[in-house]
């Protein structure tokens, strides 16, 4: 079987339908696992017993793979009588994964913080919770934005991953016309320029905006 | 089927996981390093040449590659098994991540290393073996386990070129038993006990190092 690049030209339109699902998965993941990260590293700062806990969900998070968490859900959920559509439980998969990662991003940015912040913001009287709203996070959101931005182009590289679920995404409807068609070469390898162009696009929007808070030190 | 058989059939899988991450690490360290130094190096179009294949194999998802090199290579007349595609894209993808670190960790050397060695009279390539790449080794320690780790993880998508990873003796059992609860979290036990030691020895690592690097500029 050779290359047929007409074909593979000619299915390109066709792939790039998925390129909205994938889209607005890396984003609605990207915005989930921030929350859920955040989460975690709170937890992580507050009562010794909520901290073991915490630091055991996320190395427990890293210590499995991806897919297998996404399948967990995948096949888990139902069997328990929640039926959600694939998507929403492979966003919620996705946000999971990255939890566990970004939640030791907001570690670090939090650790960089000198302790006269905090202690500071006590002696004045303000609350823990006030503490962390109006003098810990502002400092953090710098030292988190750089590296929060590189998780996105992860999450992005692992959308491809709800195609497995049957969610039509740039993979999935790659694997929809190979399907169609009998031809699996053309396909797969279009949907990998497609998403090459679309990382590089990202990591360009990731570099611009770091540039434009004036974040980036060093190049990429 | 009892949960201790659900685990006996998944690790029955081990040997194929086990093999994928060894020969990808085959192809990931010799990778990362000779890219990753190469890349520190070069200047112009050479760097350009290096940048743009670390840039592939960084920036496709690695589920895109598998798919796209398990079936398109036979299109461009290459026959490989499924285990080979596997690791080398695995191993390939490890081996550009890796080299990034290599390449910050040269970076973060400071420029008196270098020049203490060459005012001895060495020359640059001895510089670089014996002063510059031991201390950026032991420097990326921590970033390599954690990065074999990411691959070990990665190594449940062979399960889709169909090699009988310890995933795909998961779905196998799915498919005999219809039991998603024990076999889905018996799979996520089987790499928990695999990868965690391993995320511990890692921040273990990461902590005892950052302070030995902290003591030595006390001097």
């Amino acid at each position: 079987m050779n290359f047929d690049i007409e074909f593979a030209l000619e299915i390109v339109p066709r792939v790039l339908q998925g390129i909205e699902n994938t889209i607005i998965v890396s984003a609605v993941s990207f915005v989930g696992a921030t929350a859920l990260g955040f989460f975690w590293e709170m937890l992580r700062r507050s009562h010794w017993l909520m901290r073991a806990i915490a630091q055991f969900i996320i190395d427990a998070i890293r210590s499995t793979p991806a897919l297998v968490q996404v399948y967990f859900l995948f096949f888990v959920l139902p069997y328990y009588g929640v039926k959600l559509p694939a998507m929403f439980v492979g966003i919620f998969g996705l946000s999971f994964y990255f939890s566990g990662y970004i939640s030791e991003v907001f570690k670090a940015g939090i650790d960089t913080i000198p302790a006269g912040q905090s202690q500071a913001a006590q002696s004045l009287g303000l609350g823990r919770v006030d503490t962390v709203i109006f003098v810990i996070a502002p400092q953090m959101l710098r030292n988190v934005a750089a590296p929060l931005g590189s998780y996105s182009v992860y999450i992005l590289l692992s959308t491809p991953l709800l195609a497995l679920l049957g969610v039509p995404e740039m993979l999935g409807s790659a694997l929809d016309v190979a399907s169609e068609a009998y031809r699996f070469a053309e396909p797969t390898f279009v949907s990998g320029v497609l998403f090459l162009i679309l990382n590089l696009i990202v990591v360009a929007g990731v570099a611009l905006f770091e540039r434009r808070l004036g974040l980036r030190t060093q190049p990429h | 089927m009892s949960f201790f058989e659900i685990m006996r059939g998944i690790y029955s899988g081990f040997g194929v996981t086990m093999n994928v991450t060894i020969l990808a690490l085959v192809y990931a360290i010799p990778f990362a390093v000779v890219a990753g130094v190469l890349q520190h190096f070069s200047t112009g179009t050479w760097r350009w040449v290096v940048t743009a294949t670390i840039e592939f194999w960084r920036s496709s998802p690695i589920l895109v590659l598998l798919y796209a090199f398990y079936y398109s290579l036979p299109a461009f007349g290459i026959y490989l098994s499924a285990f080979s595609v596997g690791a080398l894209v695995l191993g390939l993808n490890a081996g550009a991540y890796g080299s990034q670190s290599i390449r910050a960790a040269l970076q973060a050397l400071d420029r008196g290393q270098c020049e203490a060695g060459l005012a001895l009279g060495l020359s640059r390539f001895t510089v670089l073996r014996l002063i510059e790449l031991p201390q950026a080794i032991v420097a990326m320690i921590p970033t390599f386990i954690n990065q074999t780790i990411q691959l070990i993880k990665g190594t449940s998508l062979v399960s889709l070129l169909t090699l009988s990873d310890m995933t795909f003796r998961a779905g196998e059992l799915f498919a005999l038993t219809y039991d998603p609860v024990r076999i889905y979290s018996g799979l996520l036990l089987a790499y928990l006990i695999i990868c965690y030691p391993v995320t511990i020895l890692g921040r273990y690592l990461e902590k005892t190092l950052a302070k030995g690097r902290g003591a030595s500029y006390e001097f």
